[in-house]
Formats: C-alpha cells, structure tokens, sequence
C-alpha cells in the first residue's frame, strides 16, 4: 500500500485528486478476489473521472464477486515530480496499491495526443514501456477506446487491445484469466495472450508481423500463430436495454469536466458525416427504450445525489423518442429539482424547443456544428444542413432568449478552395445580423471555434492528403482576415498539435520509436496548450529517421494496403470507397436509421441491427 | 419552514478538498437522504443551508456546524438516521437538533475556534518553544495577509484568545491554539504558524503542519448547545 506523506500532498495543487474515498467507490479485500483490474485514463482526474466508458466497465468488473476493479489516472506533473523524489509507484485510488501489482492494467485510448502520458503511467508504475521487456510478475497491458481502430504506432506498449464495446469481452477476458491462473498459469504470459487471443475483439499485437516494401511503404500484417486471426471485428452490443450500464458511478469530491449525471440514451451515430470516424466505429445505431431510460434515470439519481442530468449520445436529440422522454423526466424530477442538459444539439427548432424546455434559466450558449462554410462542402462531408436550417434554428433561438452561440467549423476539408473559408465568415455574420433583425439592437455573442482537418482511419477521407501546418495557418489568416464584426470571436488550433494528431492517426509501427522518444524527451500531456512541446516530437522524428509528412500529408493511394485495416469497426471497404467518390460529386446519403441501408457492412459483419423505437409507434 | 441544526465532521478521508466541495458534498447527500429540504425561490433553486465557519484545505474537523431547513416536520431519530445514512466516508454526523424560535444565523454566532497541530520539527525543541513564548508575550504584532488580488495588514495579537500551546511529540511539534472569530475577521492556524516561523524563528514548515479544528464556540460553548435547551 502506497501512504502519501503529508508532505506530498500539501505541496501539491488539488491533492484531492489522489487521496480517492469518494461516494461509491468499491473497496475490496485483494485476497479475496482472483483477479484485480485497475482501469486508467492517461489524463489527470477530473478527465478521467468524467469518461462514462471506464465507469461503466469499473461496475461490470466490480459486480463480479471474484474481480476487484479501481482506478487510476495520471498524476498532474506537480505531483509526479514529488512521486518521483520519494520513490513513490503510481498506485490505485481505492486500495492504494501499487499498480504493477494488479493482474490487468486498461487504459481509455480517448485520443493520439495522450499516448506519451500512458508510457509515462507505466514507468512511474515500475513496468517497462515495452511489453517484450514484461516479466512474468507484471500485469497485463490492456488497450481500448477509440484509437483501437488503429493501434499500430502503440501496438509495442501493450499487450493487448479490446477492439469495440468492452462490456461483454471484458468479462470473458477475466474468465480466461482467472482459468489460467487457476490451472497454474500454463505457458506463462504467452500462454494467457495465446487463451486471450482466441476472443472475439481481442487483439494482441505481438502475434503478428508486419512487413514493408521496398519503398519503406506498409505492405501487410501477418499472424505469427494460429490463434492469431487475420481480421478482429470490434464486439458490438446488440441490446441495449440488458446490458449493465453504469447504476453507482463514483461520485467525486471535486469538481470534473462532466460533474454530473450521465444518461446515454442510444450508441451510434448514422448521419453519415464523411470526415468523422465515430459515426463509422460505434454503428449500427441502438437505442435503449424510453422505459429503461426512466428506470435507469431514478436509479442514478438516488445512488449519486446529483442534481444534475446530461443526455449523452453521439447526437441526442436524434433520439426517437426524446420530446417524451424529456417530459416524462421534467416530471418525475421535478420536486428534486434535477435538471437536464443535451450535450449537443440539432440545428433544427425543434432542438431549441427542447434546449428551453430542459433549460428554463440559464440561456448559456448554444452549441452548433455547421462545420464547413458553404453549401457545396457541406456537401462534399455529408452535412445535411443548410444555411437556411441554421438560421432558423438560431432566430428560434434568439426569440427563446439566447444571446450566445457557439458555431465548429472545419478548416482543411477535402476540396476545400478559399471561398469556403470566406463563406465561414460570411455565415457568421449572417447570424450576427440576424439578432440584430429579430431584436431590433446589437447584443449577440457569435463564438466560430475552428479546427484543422485530421483524416481518420475507416473514414471515407482516410486516403486523402492532410493539409500541411503552413496552409492551415494561411487558411486561418484568410478568415480572420474576413471576419470584421466585433460580436465574432474566432478561436482556432494549433496547427502543429493537428499536424502530429494527422500522423499518428494513421501512423503504422515505426511510430512507436517516436512516441517513446518524445516521451524520453519530457513530452507529456500533449494534449494540454501549456504542456504541448512541438520541439520534442520533432527532435524525436529527427532521431529515428522518420518523416511524419510521408504519414499525413500523403494522397494515398485508393488500392494501397493501409496498416489498420486489421482491428476494423466492422465497415466494407467498398463503401468508404463509394462514400469518396459521392464525396467528391457532392451528393448526399441518407441516413440508415430511417431511411434505407446504405450497405456499410457493419449490421451483416457483426450479426447486429439498427434498434429505434421511432419506428415502433408508427 | 422547520429548521435544524447538525454537529459533523471533516474526517482524514477528505482532508484535502475546500469548503466549496465540502458543501456540495452534503447538498448531494442532502439529495440522496430524500429529506425535504427546503429551496430558495426563483429560477435557479438553492437548498437552504448555512455553514458556521469555512475551512481551508488541508484542515480536519470535528466541530463543523451546519443549519438547514425542511418543508415537513420530522422527528429528530428520523432525520439523523437517514442524513447519517447519505454521508460519504469522512464526514460523520454527530449530533443533531431542531432549531425553534429566532435564532441569529451561524456565522454570526461562532466567536472561537480550537485547533490541534501537529508539525514536524525542524531545528530543537527549545527553539521552538522560544518561539512560541515570544510570541505569546508580544502584545501586538502585524502579519501581511498577501491574497492573489490584495495585501492587507492584520495585527495578529488581537485573535488570540489564550497564549499558543507546544509541547514535543515523537519528531514533531504538538501545539493547540484558541483563535478569537470576530465578524471583522480571524486568523487562520496556517498563518500564525508562519507568522511563528518567519518573525519568530520557529523551526518548521507550515507546509507540512496537520491542522485539526477541535471545536467552534459561541459565547463559551459548541455552537449545537446554544441551542439546546
Ligand atoms: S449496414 Fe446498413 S443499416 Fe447497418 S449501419 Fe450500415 S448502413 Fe446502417
């Protein structure tokens, strides 16, 4: 058990952040259980408190009287520097225990930019960074979240990875576990990994080899074992309603990113946006009923005492049966007074009807995603808005009393020319005039976030060059340049974390010498502005040779092997290919869950099917 | 409205979070206790409930006073028994009363507060008690309160209600302090130990200090006895 010396902990800022003893915690006896789990996000606390997968995962584990589950995230560096002076190991927030003494060790892959602070987790856990240098004694590296469908540039860090929805398989990932301690650990670590191997969804990256052309271009991945199996399908759940969801999260003593309820009404997300990888990696759509929601919602609020409920989905107002559930929810919490928040909206009014029916008081700003200035690339991404859809949106909600909106956009996009970028500008001033018109005065707050286009793996965009840094900041000097209303404010990235997020999306194997240069470099928390030091990253592509531009500023090409096709969502080829070509003839698809099948694959691939219960009641 | 009035606690187990956390704490245990509590009016309800007196991070607590009010009349068993029930580890509900009649608010009642520190030693413990009776026998002395936005001077001596206790404890420093709270302001335990450190050669750092709050009075007793009779 690690014990944190008063010392430490007044030295450093918001010691609460690892002194653990919050309200639903589980705490159980090592001794008592066969196998321990601890489950980490490489992000400080308040993060890594707020992810629901994770949450839901720590009750799945933890509802098995044989495993223990607790957590951990990355110490903030204050108190990583005071760890390393006392010779203190990363350790777990329930039971202090150090971490390399766990069977298992999970990390949420939420995104590239923190892939340095999981090898900084490891080594201030006493393990080594690379899982060939793993001794018997060690716990199990294990990945999961959204970068898995393309785990190569971190393949040599782990283990192995979950590929999917984790509820199920880590369930029978524990089985295999404890099977194999039971029968005395036959074959050692590689004999679990070789048991581990055979679920479906589990990948692990030493049982296969990866080959390259003459060119020095990724040629093919190749299992080394027979168990080893070419392609791994994500697991998917198929129903919703049965599988456990999170009853009991553990309720912080600070305040975190999402201090707050989170209700998830439906998984998937079938839009059909082109640059966006989640709408790919979590179909078919399925949603829960709007009975279990009800239950499920009493059951955390009685559990957790927070007040406060937020909705969560990929697109929660596409839910089918929202404007009931909304109400039904209004009323039943209405003497408790609980109140309820989508995270994101429709640019529709009927999403603005709802947002003022949830938020009677507050009008905080509303968030909208037209993502690209003009109609024709709107077209190109599968955008299907218009500007007319937004500006009716957004006078509904300036007669509804909101006085601040918040608009994304995309620089970068595939095909984009500058009078895209000047159309940004010009959308926003529309909305800025159009306060004006409806109120009669000036008073608006118009708020364009703008990022820098990464092309994702299992995207229709996933063979196109990125932009490089110079022509992201000459596309950004354009539209500020055009942006001549004080109401807009135009925040945007920095190019250069874009640039690094671009390569190591679909970066292959040799990224792995870079991560862990830069992390050897000092790099951490790159994800955060005042932590990021593009000089690391680049002195550590320097030192292993490597050329990131080959990685994202490429044309791929349509027939070249891609080095993640092997940990898939489950989409066909075929269609990412059609979704380019339609892209770049600017017409649109539909949406699968109401209207046809797009043929994507992921219902045939998985034996799943798209669950909405608008169709029910008709 | 029926009002009452709690003794608890600010255990080990939540040393290090700040009094706005600790308040949110007990709103949420307040929430999962399903006692009627009574809101403020308007648009954004606030669950009426008053503390006596802040804590600052890093300090423990035995003596933490809150007054609250429910919209129904319930008998005292019942409210402790199912307030006790929604604590979180680290905060214990002591002791529990109803508040009839007028009654000023809390934080106009408490007039003292008690703490225990214990801190490790630097130097010797003849140094550190010379510290301390110099301390105690200066008749005023003037601290510089530096806060991120202002600098205010405050002349210590006039918050001590008795002279600062030491005596020496495995490798440290076991001191007690009784610190006057006067609706103009106090002194916190944290800068009278720096105070003894930087103007009085006290070998420790008050970084290190474990700061206990042992009890907070009004007119000579706990806060939750004003009330009793
Ligand atoms: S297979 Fe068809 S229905 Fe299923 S997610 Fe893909 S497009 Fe939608």
């Amino acid at each position: 058990m690690v014990k944190l010396e008063p010392k430490i902990l007044q030295a450093v800022e918001k010691p609460a952040r690892y002194t653990g003893h919050e309200w639903n915690a589980v705490i159980k006896e090592h001794a008592c259980v066969d196998c321990t789990f601890a489950l980490a996000l490489p992000d400080v606390y308040e993060v890594g408190m707020s992810n629901l997968g994770l949450k839901i995962l720590y009750e799945v584990l933890n509802q098995r009287s044989d495993t223990a589950a607790e957590r951990v995230y990355a110490p903030w560096t204050d108190m990583e520097e005071k760890m390393r002076e006392a010779h203190l190991p990363l350790f777990s927030l329930e039971t202090f225990t150090e971490i390399g003494k766990f069977d298992f060790l999970g990390f949420s892959l939420q995104y590239e930019m923190i892939y340095t602070n999981v090898l900084n987790m490891l080594d201030l856990s006493g393990i080594p960074v690379w899982a060939a240098e793993r001794d018997e004694n060690m716990p199990f590296i294990v990945g999961g979240g959204p970068c898995v469908y393309n785990t190569e540039p971190i393949a040599a860090f782990f283990d192995l990875f979950i590929i999917g929805e984790g509820e199920e398989v880590i369930s029978e990932l524990v089985d295999v576990f404890i099977h194999w301690k039971t029968a005395g650990r036959p074959g050692g670590r590689r004999g679990f990994l070789l048991r581990a191997a055979k679920l479906d969804g589990i990948y692990v990256p030493s049982f296969y080899e990866v080959h390259y052309d003459e060119a020095g271009q990724f040629s093919s991945i190749a299992p080394l074992e027979e168990v080893a199996r070419p392609v791994i399908y994500k697991r998917v759940i198929k129903d919703m309603d049965t599988v456990r969801f999170t009853e009991k999260p553990v309720v912080p003593y600070l305040d975190i990113v999402h201090n707050r309820i989170m209700l998830e009404l439906f998984r998937g997300c079938s839009r059909g946006c082109r640059f966006c990888q989640a709408g790919i990696s979590y179909r078919p759509v399925r949603e829960r009923t709007q009975e279990r929601l009800k239950e499920l919602s009493r059951t955390l609020v009685d559990a957790t005492g927070y007040n406060e409920m937020s909705l969560t989905s990929l697109s929660s107002a596409d839910y089918s049966c929202l404007s009931g559930l909304v109400d039904e929810l209004l009323h039943d919490f209405h003497e408790e007074k609980v109140s309820f928040s989508l995270p994101s909206l429709r640019i529709d009014s009927f999403s603005i009807e709802l947002a003022h029916k949830m938020q009677q008081v507050r009008k905080s700003g509303l968030t909208f995603a037209p993502e690209a200035g003009t109609q024709r690339l709107r077209d190109v991404i599968n955008k299907g808005v218009t500007e007319e859809n937004l500006l009716t949106a957004v006078s509904a909600a300036y007669r509804q009393g909101w006085k601040s909106v918040k608009l994304y956009f995309m620089l970068g996009l595939p095909t984009e020319t500058d009078e895209d970028i000047i159309g940004i500008a010009h959308l926003a001033k529309k909305v800025v005039d159009l306060y004006t018109a409806i109120k009669g005065r000036r008073g608006v707050k118009v708020t364009i976030s703008v990022a820098c286009f990464v092309p994702k793996p299992f995207t229709p965009f996933q063979w196109v060059g990125q932009n490089s840094q110079e022509e992201f900041r000459r596309k950004q000097q354009l539209l500020k340049e055009n942006i001549r209303d004080k109401a807009i404010q135009f925040n945007y990235h920095d190019a250069r974390v874009s640039f690094l997020e671009g390569v190591i999306a679909r970066g292959d194997r040799r990224l792995d010498h870079v991560i862990y240069e830069a992390w050897k470099a000092g790099a951490r928390f790159d994800g955060w502005t005042d932590q990021f030091h593009y000089e690391f990253w680049m002195s550590a592509f320097a030192k292993c040779g490597i050329e990131p531009e080959k990685y994202n500023q490429r044309e791929r090409s349509l027939t070249e092997p891609l080095p993640w096709e092997h940990t898939t969502p489950g989409v066909n080829k075929e269609f990412l290919l059609r979704e380019y070509h339609h892209a770049l003839k600017e017409e649109s698809t539909e949406d699968c869950r109401h209207g046809k099948c797009s043929a994507c694959g992921v219902c045939p691939n998985l034996g799943v099917r798209v669950v909405d219960w608008g169709d029910a009641d008709v | 409205m029926f009002k009452y009035r709690a003794e608890i606690t600010k255990g080990e187990e939540i040393r290090y979070i700040s009094h706005l956390d600790y308040a949110a704490l007990i709103e949420r245990a307040f929430c999962r206790s399903k006692l009627p509590v009574n809101y403020s009016e308007g648009f954004n309800p606030r669950m009426k409930m008053a503390f006596a007196s802040a804590l600052a991070v890093g300090v423990t607590s035995d003596a933490e006073y809150m007054d609250f009010e429910l919209v129904k009349p319930l008998c005292q068993p019942e409210v402790f028994e199912r307030l006790r029930e929604a604590l979180p580890p680290g905060v214990e509900l002591l002791r529990l009363c109803t508040l009839d009649g007028k009654h000023k608010a809390l934080m106009a009642e408490v007039d003292l507060a008690k703490y225990d520190i214990f801190v490790p030693l630097a130097g010797t413990f003849l140094e550190a008690q010379r510290a301390v009776q110099d301390f105690n026998a200066v008749r005023e002395f003037t601290y510089e309160r530096v806060t991120p936005k202002k600098k205010r001077e405050i002349e210590v001596k006039q918050y001590m209600k008795l002279p600062i206790t030491v005596s020496s404890r495995e490798d440290g420093l076991f001191m007690t302090m009784a610190i006057i709270i006067k609706p103009s302001g106090s002194i916190k335990p944290g800068e009278l130990l720096r105070v003894l450190r930087e103007s009085f050669g006290m070998p420790v750092d008050e970084q290190q200090a474990l700061i206990y709050r042992r009890a907070l009075w009004g007119q000579g007793k706990p806060l939750i006895e004003l009330i009793e009779e």
